[in-house]
């Protein structure tokens, strides 16, 4: 008597059971709400407020002004509260002990951490560009309503910046969901975040300037943001948008990978 | 049907579970029976392919736990009462869980009813009690409708109304044909819910038996007599080939012969007989005298007061 006895349908649980069943984890999840609706308020507030500030200032204030990278500012808060959503998809499955309950429902582990990480991805790739162009509009509409010098999607590299700072954002949280999967508790998951994202910045900036435009923070905001070229006769150029992006991407591919042979090996 | 074949597990330089071989067949309920860290949850989480074996091998219906092709199809395994997330309610625990094997979602509620849950179903389940809880978990395992079945110490938490229920449930899913493996430090609770027994003592087998046998194995049928011929008694039973010890002054403890025999002696030898009583040894005293030197952790003033109780 090894199998069931209600009929079972033909074949194996797949990807795309394992994907439903998250989509219903992630919806069915108070916190889901909170956070992304945490990260829409104090983005496009923190985006309101800058704007605000940038106006009704001399002409001299405007002399390399880049309304673009203003009105995206709110994306960096959206930075932090999306690495911390993306720690605890992973993280509150162990802090709660409902992983168990997952490896047992789908126990081949490289199925079910594919279908994780994808689900991640396009909910954070969808709602971090829909949240990286409503700031730009957003902050366009107030520099324009008080007379500041202004940028529409059209203006050189405005889209770049806009649909690049929602992909860097939604990479962030992935790197995030990386740190949670390696060290499997959310205090833990989240100061490595912040620790990497916030405090790293302001060690290494003391140690070696150089080095600072290779941080996830830096690059966020004076590669990816940015549409008007930096720092006259600066130093140190920031990295060009798309090798940013790409780093990025690495540091996030890393980080899951590591969490990736982890979650293989390890006892849950 | 679950077989563990060798299963071995260390960790760090703890042996939780050493060469450790049984067999759970389908249709009887089969208890797990072991004192606090002897290894029971461990050996499940093996099985439920949760932790991995050292070396060895567990199998449900001869393949690992990874290679079923609908997992909550074919075993339901309870293996602590929280492992849902606080934050979301019964229901949607259980509709989650249906959706990664492919499971009509009319079972949820069909579970929840079944376990008594219904009325809270749209509850959060960080909110439950203990039983509440433990109650989600045996509804998530029957979600599939799965042939095999584990438990981890289900009744842990339970008030008797709760600890009856479970012993009910678990002989009727026995009943139906399928494999239940339920584990427990109780040995009462065992002699109540499980026909066979798998008894381990630090991650080791001790016994793989019935229930019946493993009590008369170590109650080796000795019978208490009590007559007033006590003298003539005994040298008939010593002649009989039984072995005879003093009892009371009125009494005669007699190993070798059964009750009916002894009793049919008397008749022949027309010797009275005021009372016969065969000493059945009780499942605790058994698992007890089992398990002597195979506990994990005893605190040493209860054993300094176990020695001190023996030598009266
Ligand atoms: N994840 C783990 N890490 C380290 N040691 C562990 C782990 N799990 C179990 N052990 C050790 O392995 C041994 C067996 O533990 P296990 O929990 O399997 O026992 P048990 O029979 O279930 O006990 P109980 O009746 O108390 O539930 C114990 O010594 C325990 O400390
Ligand atoms: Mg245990």
């Amino acid at each position: 008597m090894t199998q069931a006895i209600q009929a079972a349908p033909l074949g194996h649980y797949r990807f795309k059971h394992v994907v439903r069943s998250e989509v219903v984890k992630i919806l069915t999840l108070p916190s889901t709400a909170v956070m992304l609706g945490l990260t829409v308020v104090a983005g496009l507030l923190v985006t309101g407020l800058v704007t605000n500030a940038a106006l009704h200032h001399g002409s001299g204030y405007y002399i390399g002004f880049d309304p673009t990278q203003e009105a995206l500012t709110g994306l960096i808060v959206a930075g932090l509260t999306g690495g911390v959503f993306g720690a605890l998809l992973i993280t509150g499955e162990y802090s709660s002990g409902t992983i168990r309950s997952t490896l047992a429902a789908t126990p081949r582990r490289p199925v079910l951490l594919t279908a994780k990480i994808a689900i991640t991805a396009a909910v954070m790739v969808v709602f971090c560009e829909l949240l990286s162009f409503v700031a730009f509009f957003l902050g366009q509409a107030i520099l324009s309503g008080g007379g500041a010098p202004s940028a529409s999607l059209g203006s050189p590299g405005a889209f770049r910046a806009v649909f690049m700072t929602g992909l860097f954002i939604a990479l962030l949280a992935l790197m995030s969901f990386g740190f949670g999967l390696i060290v499997r508790s959310t205090a833990a998951a989240l100061a490595a975040f912040v620790g990497v994202v916030f405090v790293l910045p302001l060690v290494m900036r003391g140690i070696s300037r150089g080095d600072v435009r290779y941080l996830p923070t830096n690059i966020l905001v004076n590669s990816v943001m940015s549409t008007v070229h930096q720092g006259p006769g600066g130093i140190v150029q920031p990295l060009s948008a798309g090798l940013g992006l790409l780093l990025m991407a690495i540091y996030a591919a890393i980080a899951l990978a590591a969490g990736a042979v982890l979650f293989a090996r390890r006892d849950a | 049907m679950i077989t563990a074949h060798s299963l071995t597990k260390h960790y760090g330089a703890t042996t939780a579970v050493h060469n450790l071989s049984f067999e759970v067949p389908p249709g009887v309920v089969t208890g797990f029976l072991g004192p606090n860290g002897s290894g029971k949850s461990t050996t499940m989480r093996m099985i439920m392919g949760l932790d991995a074996p050292d070396s060895g091998a567990a199998l449900i219906g001869g393949r690992p736990y990874c290679e079923l092709v609908w997992p909550l199809r074919e075993v339901g395994g309870l293996l602590d009462a929280k492992a849902f997330h606080p934050a979301r309610t019964a229901r949607n625990h259980l509709r989650w869980l249906a959706l990664t094997n492919d499971i009509p979602l009319r079972r949820v509620d069909e579970v929840l009813d079944q376990v008594g849950l219904s009325s809270v179903a749209n509850r959060r389940a960080g909110k439950f009690s203990l039983g509440m809880s433990q109650r989600l978990g045996i509804a998530a395992t029957l979600l599939g409708d799965p042939g095999v079945l584990l438990f981890d110490e289900p009744v842990n938490g339970l008030d008797p109304e709760g600890i009856r229920w479970v012993r009910h449930f678990l002989r009727g899913l026995a009943a139906e044909g399928r494999t239940v493996f339920v584990s427990s430090h109780l040995i009462s609770e065992m002699s109540q819910t499980a026909d066979r027994l798998v008894v381990i003592g630090r991650g080791r087998l001790i016994a793989e038996t019935t229930v019946a046998d493993f009590v008369s194995r170590s109650g080796r049928g000795t019978v208490r007599l009590i007559t007033p011929d006590l003298a003539a008694f005994a040298e008939a039973l010593t002649g009989a080939g039984a072995t005879v010890g003093d009892g009371d002054g009125a009494s005669l403890t007699v190993e070798g012969l059964s009750a009916p025999q002894i009793g049919d002696l008397a008749a022949r030898e027309g010797l009275r007989v005021h009372e016969l009583m065969p000493i059945t040894v009780s499942l605790e005293d058994a698992f007890m005298e089992l398990t002597q030197g195979e506990v994990e952790y005893r605190p040493t003033t209860m054993a300094g007061a176990a020695a001190a109780g023996e030598g009266e």
